[in-house]
């Protein structure tokens, strides 16, 4: 009996205190709550002061660049969006603001791994650009890393808002929308490609890609992809004009072979000019090192002390067929720029006369002077090469 | 994950020490570090509590409240989880295991106000950690708890026997020695943040 | 005769027997709060307002709880109170919630609340009950506050966050640290004794004789000594 009353009475008393307890829940709970989302909204109105109240929008089912983790729409019809870095400037929790025009209202750095301070004042540079020029802004040196993992956040932030907006972006990188294309063109190769060192000047071709598994060849020519396959013939529907040139085109490129040339008996030979190779059609391919900040930088930043390696193929009269860099050790995300595509092709179709003014890598002055001095050896060289100097 | 776990552990025991560093269980650390084995006695007793406690709030709090809605029946529970959970290993241990109630037993009632145990139960789950993490989290506590308690021991022999102002005696002159004990652990400050560097 | 009474019993609380001077209980959160006036103030505010409640509920329900199961009903009264004013504070003062932090639902394992409910408001009537919560609270809050100002006052040159010219070129920090928590205690307990003689004190060393919840422990500090005897 007595132990039963025991029972009971700390069963009343737990359930009357649960019941006091579930009613002031009732009342506290709804305003803690406010203040939460009040605090939250504050946060939010740091890098959107303009945005007035803030909705967080339900993410599943979006296609949205990786490093999107949260997406707020303010009530004027703009977004806060929140980004996690990875790579480069790893773990950085950035918070970035954008109006319903596309332009960014701010962005601010929440948490991060780095100890430089730079993430937390890089925000403001990004202040007020849109899609179109923010790859203007400038990484800052000595914190690229941080710097260009923060610009690229903030880009894919504002992709972010255009695909919630409706509209769709090409959130595929570079390469992987050549392999598309390549793999349209010529589907037998499976999506594996390898570039193919234009040695021979092509009409109307501007890169040449080989099929790894040895299908065949894709011939880029402006806008179109054109495959051929081993034996030279088109594959690709095109006009019979063009057809007929990229079949002259790839019959150089199938009958192209190499021959070294001994360079060893060219005492006046420049020293940036490493190899030497002539084709079938006379033409010359040179391997050639460049003295770019490895060398010539300052090596408290640049230990590396080697070259640039770039191959260069050129015609018997001088001009530049196509540049390609094989290996650099450049200081990342600013030298190393040199070996992107954009940079070397503009030495396509150069001469000894024209081939200076190329737009230099910007914050790389002494990676682009050593390349520009290796390309021009290539003039030098064919001179030489020919007999002609 | 073992890295995290490390860190943990490291953190609770040197870094963020319950009692030098957080306040949390002073009373034991000043009434129970008279003698070194009493000292150890409560520092097993208290790491083994902190243990199971976690062991049975985590999944309390993370299976049955939170998808009740009850997160505000929090500290409720954990008190009495925790009050029983000590009546209860009290009761075994006197009945299957008498050589350790007799070691450890005394400790055990004095634990159940003791608020390092309330404390990292609530933290454990303030923090967000998982059920691997929180069990790392209270072994280093526990194990934090023993540190202190066994140095502070050592302390204490010595206050005991030196000469102390008339008005130190005691409570004062204890509170002082525990002020230099804990400005040594400071020199674990930012100990575990550079140790993965 | 009556009305005296009353008084003496709130006196006692706030000073005769403060709780955290002369009885030495809540030593957790006296250490861990004393850093700040504000939070000083919030803690013992807070732990007032349980007191005062549980102490009411307790001395009321005093007849009506079965002896065997006192103290669990004690310990849910309280805890009950505890989250109760855990809601209210996170409600309307979000920012006290955030620098009290876990110390707030510690206040359920204080033993000054357990301690008054098993030694005054299990025994006493609903009024003499609150006065006592309302007087050990106070006490409680007093002492803090003293604490609070010694440490804010010189470790961070502010008071209760406002800025003291002098003292902010002037501040020792090590005292708002946790070191100096202790230290700030050490010191001023032998104050105490220093104005009181040595008598107020009446636990020269930390022990269980003078330890209020001695009833939750079921004996276990008697044990204790038992063995500390031996």
């Amino acid at each position: 009996m007595k132990y039963i009353k025991s029972v009971i009475a700390l069963t009343a008393i737990c359930a009357a205190i649960s019941l006091l307890l579930a009613l002031t829940n009732s009342i506290t709970a709804p305003i803690i709550e406010k203040n939460a989302s009040a605090a939250a909204n504050e946060a939010l109105l740091v890098v959107y002061p303009d945005g007035g109240d803030f909705t967080q929008i339900d993410l599943t089912g979006k296609e949205l660049p990786a490093t999107v983790t949260d997406a707020y729409s303010a009530s004027n019809g703009g977004y806060v969006i929140k980004l996690l870095t990875s790579g480069y400037g790893a773990n950085m929790v950035l918070m970035c603001g954008i109006d319903g025009a596309g332009t960014v209202t701010g962005a601010t750095c929440l948490s991060s791994s780095e100890t430089l301070g730079y993430e937390k004042t890089y925000g403001d540079t990004l202040k007020g650009k849109t899609t179109a020029d923010i790859d203007a802004v400038e990484t800052i040196s000595g914190a690229t890393m941080t710097t260009s993992g923060y610009k690229n956040a903030v880009k894919d932030a504002l992709n972010a808002t255009i695909i919630l907006g409706g509209g769709s972006v090409d959130i595929r990188s570079e390469e992987e929308i050549l392999n598309d294309n390549l793999s349209e063109a010529l589907p037998q190769a499976e999506g594996k490609f390898v570039s193919w060192f234009m040695a021979e000047s092509l009409e109307n071709v501007t890169a040449v890609y080989e099929a790894e598994n040895g299908a065949g060849y894709v011939l880029v020519s402006g806008e179109e992809f054109i495959a051929v396959d081993k034996s030279g013939a088109v594959l690709s529907e095109v006009a019979d004009d063009v057809k007929a040139t990229m079949e002259a085109n790839a019959q150089l490129i199938i009958n192209s072979s190499l021959t070294e040339v001994d360079i060893s008996g060219y005492s006046d030979m420049p020293s940036q000019v490493k190899k030497v190779y002539k084709t079938a059609s006379g033409n010359y391919v040179f391997e050639l090192g460049a003295n770019g900040f490895g060398i010539n930088g300052d090596h408290y930043y640049n230990p590396s002390g080697k070259q640039i390696e770039i191959k260069a193929s050129a015609t018997k009269d001088g001009k530049i067929i196509a540049v390609l860099t094989t290996a650099q050790y450049e200081s990342e995300n600013i030298g190393d720029a040199c070996a992107k595509e954009s940079f070397y092709s503009q030495f396509n179709g150069k001469t000894e006369a024209d081939y200076s003014d190329i737009e230099a890598i910007s914050g790389a002055t002494i990676t682009t002077n050593g390349y520009k001095t290796a390309i021009s050896k290539v003039f030098e060289a064919v001179k030489i090469l020919e007999g002609v100097a | 994950m073992f890295k995290t776990l490390i860190v943990i552990l490291l953190s609770a025991v040197l870094v963020n020490n319950y009692v030098l560093r957080q306040f949390l269980g002073i009373c034991p650390f000043l009434g129970v570090s008279k003698k070194l084995n009493q000292a150890v006695g409560m520092g097993v007793a208290v790491t083994f509590v902190m243990l199971l406690a976690t062991a049975v709030t985590w999944p309390i709090q993370n299976f049955v409240l939170n998808n009740l809605n009850l997160g505000y029946l929090q500290t409720i529970v954990f008190i009495l989880v925790i009050a029983s959970l000590v009546q209860f290993v009290e009761i075994f241990l006197k009945k299957f295991i008498p050589a350790l109630h007799k070691s450890l037993g005394v400790y055990l009632p004095l634990i159940t106000t003791n608020c390092a145990v309330l404390g990292v139960t609530i933290n454990n789950i303030k923090d967000g950690f998982n059920f691997l993490e929180s069990m790392v989290s209270a072994l280093g506590c526990g194990l934090g708890f023993m540190l202190a308690m066994v140095l502070f021991s050592g302390v204490r022999s010595r206050i005991d026997e030196s000469d102390i102002p008339e008005h130190f005696k005691g409570l004062p002159a204890t509170l002082i020695a525990a002020s230099f004990v804990s400005l040594a652990f400071f020199g674990f400050e930012g100990i575990v943040e550079n140790l993965f560097k | 005769m009556k009305k005296t009474n009353y008084w003496k019993i709130l006196i006692t609380g706030l000073l005769k027997e403060n709780p955290v001077f002369v009885l030495i209980l809540g030593t957790c959160p006296t250490l861990a709060m004393s850093n700040s006036v504000t939070s000083a103030v919030g803690m013992g505010l807070a732990a007032t307002a349980v007191l005062i409640c549980s102490n009411a509920v307790i001395s009321l329900l005093r007849k009506v709880i079965p002896d065997a199961v006192r103290i669990p009903c004690y310990i849910v009264v309280i805890a009950g109170f505890v989250t109760l004013v855990e809601m209210f504070i996170h409600a309307y003062l979000p920012e006290l919630y955030k620098s009290l932090g876990v110390f707030l639902a510690l206040i359920t394992v204080n033993c000054i609340i357990l301690g008054r409910a098993e030694m005054f408001a299990g025994k006493n009537t609903v009024g003499k009950s609150i006065l006592d919560g309302i007087g050990m609270g106070l006490g409680f809050t007093l002492a803090l506050f003293l604490m609070a100002v010694v440490r804010e006052v010189l470790g961070a040159g502010t008071f209760a966050g406002i800025e003291i010219p002098f003292m902010i070129d002037h501040k020792i920090e090590f005292l708002v640290k946790a070191p100096g928590g202790l230290m700030v205690y050490g010191l001023l307990i032998a104050f105490v004794n220093v104005i009181t003689k040595g008598k107020a004190i009446k636990k020269k060393e930390f022990n269980c004789a003078g330890c209020p919840s001695a009833g939750v422990c079921n004996g276990g500090c008697k044990a204790n000594e038992v063995k500390e005897g031996e």
